[in-house]
């Protein structure tokens, strides 16, 4: 039996996928990834999961994002150089009113 | 010479040549232990039964090897260096049990197993015993090794309760148990009855090895016996003077530096390269742990 494991760096990290390893059952494939997918690098904490458990969807069955674009979902779209000065003197504008204010 | 009540013992200078000694006995055993059983556990290398405990086992060796390290660090502060502790040694000077000597047949996954379930009890036991040493030295590093010694009995457990499971593989099992058991009374056994006796006087180490020996027969009985595998009746003695009846020993036990013929076999092998190249200094590819 196949057990996929997630390795997280750091506490508060994502555990991201790292490799399996084979094991009759969880807690050998604890043990077992333990020495195999921890020895080496920084490691606070380890998943498995067993690899039958994993459902799968990918660009066969989807399309991700769908077909047309939709390039505004993200901010930087939005985040070009004048626009960008913008904000940031009016970000300096609120900042000095607030310490006028005794605010800050 | 000091008593264990009122002694806190810093380092070489604290002793006189006779608690040295004692120092040097306890540790030496530990040490040689240690090295010995990782040498053979790295025998299987490439050979376990799966590529997960492989890697697992070899890690295994590679702890023992670094707390054999953590003890012969302890010892070389007396004066001695790498080269006097293992690679230029000779063979009946080495204290450790005849138990971690013994070779494993060729594919025998359950003496491994029972080897290392076996070991690592007596191994939690003992270090645990010197967690209030009045040697700083020593006291100051049994954190680091039980940190790693957790593993190892999990690993060691899972595998037997797993094997155990099965009908022809807890006959394995209970084959090994049989044959080991004997050998595995000798890591309590003394090296030295006057020195042994000095170890405890000292308060380098909590308890007797009378004591952590009945601790470790309670402890693996129970478990192996849970399991359905028999542990063989032996007539353990009280008294400090008298270990356990030499009819229940192997005729080699190790401590005294009268080994199996295996052994000799063993350190040629370890040894082999540092011969072949003519050396008389032991390399160093890392600092000496703190």
């Amino acid at each position: 039996m196949i057990w996929e494991v997630f390795r997280q760096e750091q506490a508060g990290g994502y555990h991201t996928h790292c490799g399996n390893v084979h094991a009759p059952d969880r807690e050998m494939a604890l043990l077992f990834a333990e020495v195999q997918h921890g020895r080496r690098k920084p490691t606070n904490s380890l998943w498995v999961a067993p690899q039958d458990e994993i459902g799968e969807v990918d660009t066969e069955d989807a399309k991700f994002g769908g077909t047309t674009d939709k390039s505004y979902r993200f901010a930087r779209t939005y985040n070009v150089e004048p626009a960008a000065e913008e904000v940031e003197a009016s970000e300096k504008e609120l900042t000095e009113a607030e310490r006028e204010r005794g605010d800050v | 010479m000091a008593t264990a009540d009122d002694t806190e013992l810093s380092g070489p200078d604290d002793l006189d040549d006779a608690e040295q000694a004692a120092v040097e006995n306890l540790l030496r055993r530990l040490a040689d232990d240690e090295l010995v059983i990782a040498e053979r556990y790295t025998e299987w290398q490439v050979r376990a039964p799966t590529l997960e405990s492989d890697i697992s086992l070899a890690n295994i060796a590679q702890d023992e090897l670094g707390h054999a390290r953590l003890w012969y660090e302890v010892i070389k502060n007396f004066g001695y260096d790498e080269t006097d502790l293992i690679w230029e040694r000779e063979a009946d000077d080495f204290k450790h049990s005849t138990f971690v000597e013994l070779p494993f047949e060729e594919g025998d996954w359950a003496d491994a197993v029972i080897r290392s379930y076996l070991y690592d009890v007596a191994e939690d036991i003992r270090i645990r015993a010197l967690e209030d040493s009045t040697y700083e030295p020593i006291r100051n590093r049994v954190e680091k090794v039980l940190g790693e010694e957790d593993y190892h009995l999990e690993y060691a457990e899972n595998w037997v309760e797993r094997l155990a499971a099965d009908d022809e593989s807890r006959e394995e099992l209970q084959a090994a148990v049989d044959r080991l058991y004997p050998h595995a009374l000798t890591l309590f056994e003394p090296t030295d009855e006057e020195l042994e006796q000095r170890v405890v006087e000292l308060g380098l180490r909590s308890d007797p090895l009378v004591e952590l020996r009945g601790e470790w027969h309670d402890r693996v009985s129970s478990f192996l016996e849970s399991v359905g595998i028999r542990v063989p009746e032996i007539d353990l003695p009280e008294q400090y003077d008298i270990h356990v009846s030499p009819a229940d020993l192997p005729e080699q036990t190790g401590r005294d530096g009268d080994h199996t013929d295996h052994w000799e076999a063993l350190l040629d092998e370890m040894t082999e390269t540092y011969d072949e190249l003519g050396r008389d200094y032991a390399s160093r590819i890392m600092v000496d742990d703190e």
